[in-house]
């Protein structure tokens, strides 16, 4: 049982750290709430689906298309709907809630309400220490430490994401700095949508795609987020690897309560903020004036 | 004769001095009067039904405006209020057989007990740290919910309660009285000294703190007095639905309240009511076009982005300022066609 | 004076008014998720039976002939109750529906049922198992008797038909596999519906020799059961006995099938039952067996044409919610009988009357539900084979194949 433990709460918190990470990005740059953070994981997921199912276009080709189109909106969406309203912190947020249920109903409206499936890149599986793993959870993990590497050396290591930095500490200095900063936010709304999408190409095999599928990663993804510290991508990914661990020995511990796992690692991110109000990682913030 | 003959004239004094002077004030008098007589001249059950819900959901949705728009406390999870509401009173007539006269405001009280008790941990987080684990609270008692089916009776949630009234004109009048009692009640309060603190508090924690104000007591007051009227709203839902079921504790209504109060205008109060009384019925008379059938909360959701790129303040407060204007000097409002101001006579604009 | 005048004026108006709605259509209210596949297949099935009604010319009421008309309402339960019942009330006083058949999410179904009942409306539910619908009958007849379930059973004895199947499966792993007393896991999405079924399956699995290795239960709408999936596998289960209505079955199959586990997956998947089930899992959907209504296999002498008038119109076959058709042909059958569309002289006849459907053999017992008996009303099994629905049960009706083992 302990292998079977160690094991899927491994796999599963790849899956919620490569959600956690961009959702963490935006907000610790641009302060933005993104609620259709996950529905720009499904349209990546629905992206993929029509040009692999129905356009037949091959895999290596669909992927960074998909992860494209995805992008291009997200950079569209951004100018047009969330840019002129940013001074406003409530009408971004609903602006937010509005974009993913536009996404959610346009879905709904081409492709219906049923499921849909996306075949594996790689089939087939695996048996580490006893139990069994397939070959796509084990590429959701590996494309998870890149993600993280390389969005860590972007931020640390080059000049955008100096600017990046600077931007998310003070949109003042950073102006009289002569950084564009409202071209920063931008390439930051696209790297943060280009992690979800991401996320939506090699995550949405493993689950099952559908016009409401947003929802209930949105729920644990804020959780890890919350949980972690806003705004730390160190937190998001431990964040993630907790939930993802609590989920594991929920089910493995109380198998016929297993239902019950999304509402216990909600109840720890609870009681975590109790006794951190920050989260594990989050910056404390002066009491804003 | 004299006696008699003074009140209605003290009446007329005051609706032309007070209500009529003003646009905003005059709409909402028609809008009451109009909701109001609406069942005696037309009572096509369809349209009685939805106005009942509309009514139901404006005191939901002013109810956040209350906590998240005074305060600051953006509460993303307040369907918990909701649910409790709805589920309190359902279960108390359930099992206990109580009439729902008895139960609607018990159920309302549990809620409001439940906004203190979610009030104490939230007074310790901040900004979105807030809003987000707030989500948590209605997910985490689906989950108990549902652990427990005998007694909640799980995904069904428990049915066949009692109406308030029997027929659809008396279910309408309760929605709609008791609507404009808690909506007028929630103006009047923050109206009062109580909601200057609230505003004072969203606007600058530590400067009202350091202006010797209880910061604590009133935020806690905040959460348990949207508590109180989003579980009415929540237990008046359960009793015209007959039903109080897990999707009363949906993050989907969550979402819908936070559009309604920020598509409306936080801080109002009319605003967010305004909001459902537009938006509710919209989706409803979308569904009635062929056209627009199946399509309905795409369109909904179009709109709601299109009123926010040029209204980023909520719609009612855009509307406001088009037409009216604030007194340079007074204070007071006045109708945007005036020049001088109705009370300190100055010069407008 | 004016009076004497006006009397016989309105009496005229309403002979010519009455009149009026004697030669009008019969309207049928259609409710459903019609965005979802549950509310599609009340569609088209709705649409079999108006089409096939109005080709042989109607419907006779009391020697006048009348046309069917068919009103489609999306009732969006899927994502709100609310609006489920606004669209009830809106098919009830907007479009004058003299009929209500559809409905499938219980919550919004018992939130509708009330609607109905308020507004003295026929209502056949084609979609909703929940027990507590017929219940309503029994314990308030004078105020619940609108309601009759014409698809599926009530969840409770679905558990029946479970219980056979599952014995006939057991029995092949006896013999194929040489394990005398199969393990099942049982996996049961934690709702209300399925409480009873687990108590029963835990009491009678044993008697069955047959012995329960574990319950998980998940959520309706969980995304993941690779954990669950470890610890079956780690109990070497040879059945996983499914009780699921929810995309859970979805992820169920094609986990399963990825993981390669050797146990075979048999119960109530309401989600196998679908055509999409096998490109929902990518193809990895094989040997999920479900309960199921529609196969091209002789359930009743209506079944094969049905299902393949519908595959030939829809290019899909019918799922359970197709069932409108049944609710539509059996309103039809008691309304020639009894010669009017009052819903107060068509319940007596409904509740006596015997109708062949294309799903199922109808009667009515006291709940309003359909009386259960195999080969009847029992529905039938199907498994997933390389993707393909194919039947295998009641083995008594023509038409079924062999269940096949997986192979790893």
């Amino acid at each position: 049982m302990f292998q079977d433990i160690l094991v899927s709460g491994l796999v599963n918190s790849g899956v919620y750290a490569l959600l956690a990470l961009g959702f963490s990005l935006i907000f610790g740059v641009a302060r933005i709430v993104n609620i259709a953070h996950t529905a720009f994981y499904m349209l990546a997921a629905y992206a993929l689906y029509g040009l692999l199912v129905i356009a037949k276009v091959p895999f290596l080709l669909a992927i960074p298309l998909a992860v494209a189109a995805v992008v291009a909106l997200s950079l569209v969406c951004y100018k047009l709907v969330i840019e002129p309203v940013r001074q406003h912190e409530s009408a971004v947020l609903i602006a937010t809630i509005a974009l993913a249920l536009i996404f959610q109903e346009s879905l709904l409206v081409a492709f219906g309400g049923s499921f849909r499936g996306i075949p594996n890149a790689v089939e087939g599986v695996v048996s580490i220490i006893g139990v069994r793993v397939s070959y796509q959870r084990l590429i959701v993990l590996v494309v998870v430490a890149i993600t993280l590497v390389a969005t860590w050396y972007l931020l640390n290591r080059t000049r955008l994401g100096l600017a990046i930095r600077t931007a998310a500490n003070d949109q003042e200095i950073a102006n009289l700095m002569g950084i564009d900063v409202s071209r920063v936010a931008m390439y930051t709304v696209g790297i943060s949508v280009a992690l979800a999408a991401i996320a939506g190409v090699v995550v949405a095999p493993v689950f099952v795609v559908d016009p409401l599928m947003w929802l209930s990663p949105l729920v644990t993804m804020l959780a890890i987020v919350v949980l972690g510290g806003l705004g730390s991508l160190k937190g998001s990914v431990i964040g993630a690897f907790i939930i993802g661990y609590v989920e594991a020995i929920t089910v493995f511990a109380v198998p016929s309560g297993s239902y019950l796992k999304g509402a216990v690692a909600l109840t720890i991110m609870i009681v975590v903020l109790l006794i951190r109000p920050e989260g594990l990682y989050g910056v404390v913030f002066e009491e804003e004036r | 004769m004299k006696g008699l003959l003074a009140w209605p004239r003290w009446l007329w004094a005051q609706l032309r001095h007070e209500v009529l002077v003003l646009p905003s004030r005059s709409f909402v008098f028609f809008a009451v009067l109009l909701l109001l007589v609406l069942p005696l001249a037309y009572d096509d059950p369809y349209v009685l039904r939805i106005i009942t819900m509309t009514a139901i959901f404006a005191i939901f949705a002013a109810s956040w405006d209350l906590l998240a728009g005074f305060t600051g406390q953006v509460n993303f999870g307040h369907a918990l209020f909701f649910g409790i509401g709805a589920y309190t009173s359902a279960l108390l007539s359930h099992h206990l057989g109580w009439l729902p006269w008895l139960t609607v405001p018990l159920g309302a009280a549990l809620a409001m007990m439940a906004g203190f008790l979610v009030g104490i941990p939230c007074l310790r987080l901040r900004g979105s740290y807030l809003s987000l684990a707030t989500l948590a609270f209605p997910l985490i008692l689906t989950g108990l919910l549902f652990a427990f089916p005998d007694f909640s009776g799980g995904e069904l949630g428990v049915s066949g309660l009692k109406r308030i009234l029997v027929g659809t004109v008396g279910n309408y009048y309760v929605a709609v009285l008791l609507m404009l009692v808690s909506c007028f009640g929630m103006w009047g309060i923050g109206d009062s000294n109580t909601g200057l603190i609230f505003h004072a508090i969203r606007e600058d924690e530590v400067a009202c703190r350091a202006s010797g104000i209880n910061t604590t007591r009133y935020k806690l007051l905040a959460f348990a007095l949207s508590g109180w009227f989003a579980g009415l709203s929540g237990a008046l839902f359960a009793h015209f639905m007959r039903v109080a079921g897990p999707s009363s504790l949906e993050v989907a209504l969550s979402f819908q309240v936070v559009i309604w109060g920020i598509f409306g205008g936080i801080a109002t109060i009319y605003g967010p009511v305004l909001a459902v009384f537009l938006l509710y019925p919209l989706t409803e008379i979308l569904a009635n076009i062929d056209l627009f059938k199946e399509i309905r909360l795409l369109i909904f959701a179009v709109i709601v982005l299109l009123v926010l790129l040029f209204m980023p303040q909520g719609l009612t407060p855009w509307i406001r300022d088009k037409i009216e204007v604030v007194c340079p000097r007074c204070k007071n409002r006045n109708v945007f066609t005036r020049h001088q101001c109705r009370l300190c006579g100055a010069e407008l604009r | 004076m004016i009076r004497k005048l006006l009397l016989p004026a309105v009496a005229a108006l309403g002979l010519v008014f009455s009149q009026g709605v004697w030669s009008q259509n019969i309207k049928f209210a259609i409710l459903g998720p019609m965005a979802f596949v549950q509310g599609e297949n009340h569609w088209a099935g709705a649409e079999m039976a108006r089409d096939e009604i109005n080709k042989a010319g109607g419907i006779a009421v009391g020697g006048a002939k009348r046309m069917v008309e068919i009103i489609k309402i999306d009732t969006n339960e899927i994502q709100s109750v609310p609006d489920a019942t606004n669209a009830i009330e809106r098919a009830i006083s907007r479009d004058k529906a003299d009929f209500l058949i559809g409905g499938f999410r219980s919550e919004a179904v018992i939130a509708m049922q009330e609607v109905a009942m308020d507004n003295k409306k026929l209502f056949m539910g084609v979609g909703a198992a929940a027990f507590k619908l017929g219940q309503n009958v029994e314990q308030n007849y004078e105020r619940y008797k609108y309601w009759f379930r014409a698809s599926p059973t009530k969840d409770i004895d679905l558990a029946k038909t479970l219980f056979a199947v599952l014995g006939s499966v057991a029995e092949q792993i006896r013999k194929d596999l040489n394990r005398p007393v199969p393990k099942v896991a049982i996996v049961a999405e934690k709702t209300a519906w399925t409480e009873g079924l687990i108590k029963a399956a835990q009491a009678n699995l044993p008697k069955m020799n047959m012995e329960v290795v574990g319950l998980w239960q998940p959520s309706a709408i969980a995304t993941d059961v690779t954990a669950e999936l470890s610890a079956i596998k780690r109990a070497n289960a040879d059945i996983v006995f499914t009780i699921i209505s929810g995309p859970l079955g979805i992820v169920l199959g094609r986990q399963m099938g990825e993981l390669e586990l050797s146990a075979v997956a048999w119960g109530i998947n309401v989600e196998a039952q679908k055509d999409g089930f096998w490109q929902a899992t990518a193809g990895k959907g094989n040997y999920v067996s479900t309960l199921d209504t529609y196969a091209e296999v002789e359930t009743t002498p209506k079944t094969i044409p049905f299902v393949r008038a519908f595959k030939a119109r829809f290019n899909k076959s019918p799922i359970y919610t197709a069932a409108t058709y049944d609710a539509i042909m059996a309103l039809k059958q008691v309304i020639e009988q009894t010669g009017t569309i009052e819903a107060e002289k068509l319940i007596p006849a409904i509740e006596k009357s015997e109708y062949v459907g294309t799903g199922a053999i109808a009667t009515y017992d006291n709940r309003h539900d359909l009386v259960w008996a195999v080969g009847k009303t029992s529905g039938i099994a199907v498994e997933w084979q390389d993707g393909q629905k194919v039947p295998f049960w009641p083995p008594g009706t023509k038409g079924m194949k062999p269940f096949k083992l997986p192979k790893h």
